[in-house]
């Protein structure tokens, strides 16, 4: 038998439990804690189940007709989305008679290590495979391949390169100097060879490099335009679970991080890799007892450079954070220092922010005293090797065992062992700091839109009847907001949205924009159902004025034809006459073309929100859609407006939502929403006749007007 | 001039006209001034500094009925219902150790032995998110921290976290 099992972790009287509440397809609901049932009932009886959000928990409780409310289960907050799910399951269950279980229920557990998943991230931390997340970066390098592939073989011969001088200074000293036979042209041809391979060298590795770094900018321009293209081609849900802050954070840093470790240490690990291994072989080749000398620091050398650094990274990062603190308070004070010096708290703010500043300059002072402790010694350690081998290479010079042009190459070689040593310590630190970047990157990339595009869309005219179907919707699925909303709108109708805040007036219209989907029933145009309907097509036929519109750092004539791709000057002019916005933009210095700076901020809200309804209708949609655009102004220039308005929505079918009832008056229909959905319909006149909510509304705004009148007064 | 909260009402609640019960299905239940709400909110007001103090009462429907002033003013029967409702409303576990903390990808995630309000111990992992914002101090002695779900969980007195556990913790606490 198919089954819904919703896991909660705390018991009725808040102790730990491992309890399970199963919905079954028998329409069943039980409780099942710790391998015993605790209670069983049809989930007919009962009217709704809902969940409770509390402070770091939640409950689920069943609603009754004829009694009082009960508690199920209990639970942490990470059971929360799923007692959701679970409710969403028995009231569809309650509603239609029919069980529906969902095909894939989210993992929140590694089936791996049995650690908890965060919620954002699809992979366990702990047991994601670094190689895979690093093969896939690798794909990204593909077009590149062969740009690539040439400037590292360059690269690996630039390295031989560099490693020539030691054996050419050897056998330069061994066979020419230190007996004495050597002549002035034999001297002139070893110091030319050893000019020359440096050239080489040099000349190759320069080369290379901006090969390379060509190749992998492009790399990292490739895949920052790939994140930032499905940051735009997302659903709206994507900025819900998201902050703006994460989501820019993985488009531009993130990438960086990427791109930065690509071309800076992508390029030299092979380098690093080829010199230190070359350089041991040719040293054990010419005395193995020599060599091993030289090796001797190497892994007391990198198990203390790991330790320390992990310390350090530690200790350094609190220093960031600290930082990052005096930042934040600095950033806000001077922010908001209109509000702090009109309340006259400036000794308080000079307090907080001496105190942060005084933290942080104490873990700086420490850090860096422990820094000047531990480099020293570290440097000491890595210079063990140079003293063995002037020790021990001197002593076996003097007994005849070596030349001194083993020694000579010997010391020369050093650089050859310990510097990619150095530096491929560092390695494993950038590599964890890159896959974290390449993780978030891909989850991004990963992510997919709710908001699907059929393959072939019945792209219909947008004109017509937009009718809502038993439209169950909620942006958090145990909290829904619309509960079976019917709601036929006529073409050419104006329909004013009244109600409450929080009844769903502006989840209504996100759902005809398809900014998302309905959870159940269906919302058509045309008598097309909105999911077969592309998302472009919808948008560039339908017109939207919001509270606070978003106005581009651009000029007039820029933000209004934003609106529509290629429009004409004629067209501009048009709509900017429409939304009475002609005249302030022409009194302008540079009419159109005037700059309006970022956001409009240079600008009335009157004026911002004329050009927002110029932007609107200049494609001249046949839906437009009024989500309190006038609400944010001031009655004198809503007046002016409204008249702009009255001509704009004139024949075309228009959805508004208005916190003045007056603004609406003129509606065809009002539709007023409660928490239970539509509860009345009608013309301003008809439903102040039958003195039900929207009567209650506008009598409570009549009264505060009048008061706000008299006060005023 | 008079304080502004003589110029408003507050809504405090005359505990001589309220009775406070728990109902079987495992809310809590008012009867004030000739009403009978079968299943009431109550949220602390000051959570942190006035956990006991101010709590606003509310019905179902989130609107406010009033506020009690101290929940010790209540009848011992009744006092006992508002402080377990309002137990189970908040579950804030009390962190006695930090057994580890690794940085992943971005995330820390944390293994802390924790003790419940009724004194239950047990273990448990978490994953926090920006710890900047995350892992507050709520004094200079004690910490609140929340993880990705939501949980959070409190340290109210880091002078009894051994000396592994805070040095775990150091590198978070600013």
């Amino acid at each position: 038998m198919k089954a819904f099992a919703f896991e909660y972790d705390l018991k009725m009287d808040m102790n730990p439990v491992e309890g399970q509440l199963i919905f079954s397809e028998d329409g069943m609901v039980r409780a099942v804690e710790n391998g015993a049932e605790v209670f069983a009932f049809d989930a007919k009886t009962l009217k709704e189940a809902k969940v409770h959000a509390g402070v770091g928990c939640g409950l689920i409780f069943a609603e009754y007709e004829n009694a009082p409310d009960k508690v199920l289960c209990r639970f942490s907050m990470s059971g929360l989305k799923m007692a959701g799910e679970f409710c969403k399951i028995v009231n569809f269950y309650k509603l239609t008679g029919k069980p529906a279980f969902p095909d894939e229920v989210e993992k929140r557990v590694c089936e791996k290590c049995g650690r908890a998943m965060v919620a954002e991230i699809r992979v366990c931390v702990f047991c994601y495979d670094q190689f895979s997340v690093i093969k896939r970066a690798l794909s990204f390098l593909r077009p590149y391949a062969k740009t690539i592939t040439i400037s590292q073989i360059l690269n690996s011969i630039s390295v031989i390169g560099f490693l020539i001088p030691p054996i050419i200074m050897r056998v330069l000293i061994d066979r020419h100097l230190d007996e004495g036979i050597g002549t002035w042209g034999q001297i002139m041809i070893f110091a030319g060879a050893l000019l020359l391979s440096r050239v080489i060298s040099n000349g190759l590795e320069i080369f290379a490099g901006r090969r390379y770094n060509r190749a992998t900018i492009s790399v990292f321009d490739d895949m920052r335009t790939a994140t930032y293209q499905k940051v735009q081609s997302h659903s709206m849900t994507l900025f819900a679970k998201r902050t703006p802050g994460d989501l820019i954070r993985r488009v531009m840093d993130d990438t960086d991080t990427i791109g930065e470790f690509l071309n800076d240490i992508g390029r030299w690990v092979l380098e690093m890799i080829l010199m230190f291994t070359i350089a041991s072989v040719i040293l054990f080749f010419t005395n193995w007892q020599l060599a091993l000398l030289v090796l001797v620091p190497v892994p007391i050398v990198s198990f203390l450079m790991w330790s320390v650094q992990k310390v350090l990274r530690a200790r350094f990062e609190r220093q960031w954070r600290k930082s990052s603190r005096v930042n934040t308070i600095l950033h806000d004070i001077i922010k908001g220092i209109r509000t702090v010096k009109s309340f006259g708290n400036e000794k308080r703010e000079i307090a907080k922010f001496s105190k942060a500043n005084h933290d942080l300059a104490s873990i700086s002072s420490q850090n860096e005293t422990l820094w000047g402790i531990l480099f020293p010694p570290m440097s000491f350690l890595v210079s063990v090797g140079e003293f063995l081998i002037l020790f021990v290479g001197g002593w076996m010079v003097l007994n005849g065992t070596i030349s001194l042009g083993v020694m000579v190459q010997f010391t020369m070689f050093l650089w050859a062992i310990y510097d990619p040593l150095r530096w491929l310590v560092n390695v494993p630190r950038w590599l964890a700091n890159t896959t974290t970047s390449m993780v978030k990157v891909f989850e991004l990339l990963d992510d997919e839109s709710e908001i699907t595009e059929v393959a072939s869309p019945n792209n219909v005219p947008i004109k017509g009847k937009v009718d809502y179907k038993n439209v169950y919707f909620g942006y958090k699925s145990y909290e829904p907001v619309l509960k079976g909303v019917s709601l036929e709108i006529q073409p050419g109708e104006m329909i004013g949205l009244v109600g409450k805040s929080g009844v769903g007036k502006s989840t209504l219209i996100n759902l005809a924009m398809r900014l998302y989907d309905p959870n159940n029933g269906k919302i058509t145009i045309n008598e097309a159902d909105l999911r077969n309907i592309s998302p472009d097509h919808l948008h560039e036929n339908m017109g939207v004025v919001f509270q606070d519109s978003f106005l581009f750092a651009g000029s007039f004539y820029e933000n209004i034809s934003y609106g529509k791709h290629g429009a004409t000057y004629e067209e501009v002019i048009a709509a900017a006459k429409a939304a009475n916005a002609h005249d302030f933009i022409t009194q302008s210095s540079d009419g159109y073309n005037t700059l309006i700076g970022e956001g409009g901020q240079s600008l009335s809200g009157g004026e911002r929100q004329r050009l927002s309804i110029a932007r609107a209708v200049i494609k001249n949609p046949d839906i437009l859609i009024l989500d309190e655009a006038t609400s944010s102004l001031d009655v004198e220039t809503e007046a002016s407006i409204q008249e702009s308005l009255t001509r704009i929505t004139k024949g075309r079918t228009t959805i508004a939502i208005a916190h003045r009832l007056s603004t609406l008056k003129n509606a065809d229909r009002l539709v007023v929403l409660d928490k239970n959905g539509v509860a009345e319909v009608g013309t301003h006149a008809e439903l102040l006749k039958k003195k039900g909510i929207y009567y209650g509304l506008v009598m409570a705004q009549r009264q505060s007007s009048r008061k706000e009148g008299q006060e005023t007064a | 001039m008079e304080s502004i909260k003589d110029q408003m009402d507050l809504g405090i609640m005359d505990i001589k006209q309220a009775e406070f019960y728990a109902t079987d299905g495992g809310f809590v239940g008012l009867k004030y001034k000739g009403e009978d709400y079968k299943h009431v909110v109550l949220r602390r007001i000051m959570p942190s500094k006035q956990p006991f103090n101010y709590i606003s009462v509310a019905d179902i429907e989130n609107k406010e009925i009033a506020i009690l002033k101290a929940v010790d003013d209540l009848p011992e029967g009744q006092k006992n219902v508002v402080l377990t409702e309002l137990d189970n409303r908040y579950y804030s576990p009390e962190i006695l150790d930090v057994i580890s903390v690794q940085d992943k990808l971005g995330y820390v995630y944390m293994e802390m032995r924790l003790k419940n309000k009724k004194g239950i111990e047990y273990k448990k992992n978490c994953a926090i998110k920006d710890v900047s914002r995350n892992i507050r101090m709520t004094s200079d002695n004690s910490i609140i921290v929340f993880d990705v779900d939501g949980n959070r969980y409190i340290g109210s007195d880091l002078k009894k976290l051994s000396r592994q556990s805070m040095r775990k913790l150091d590198a978070y606490l600013f």
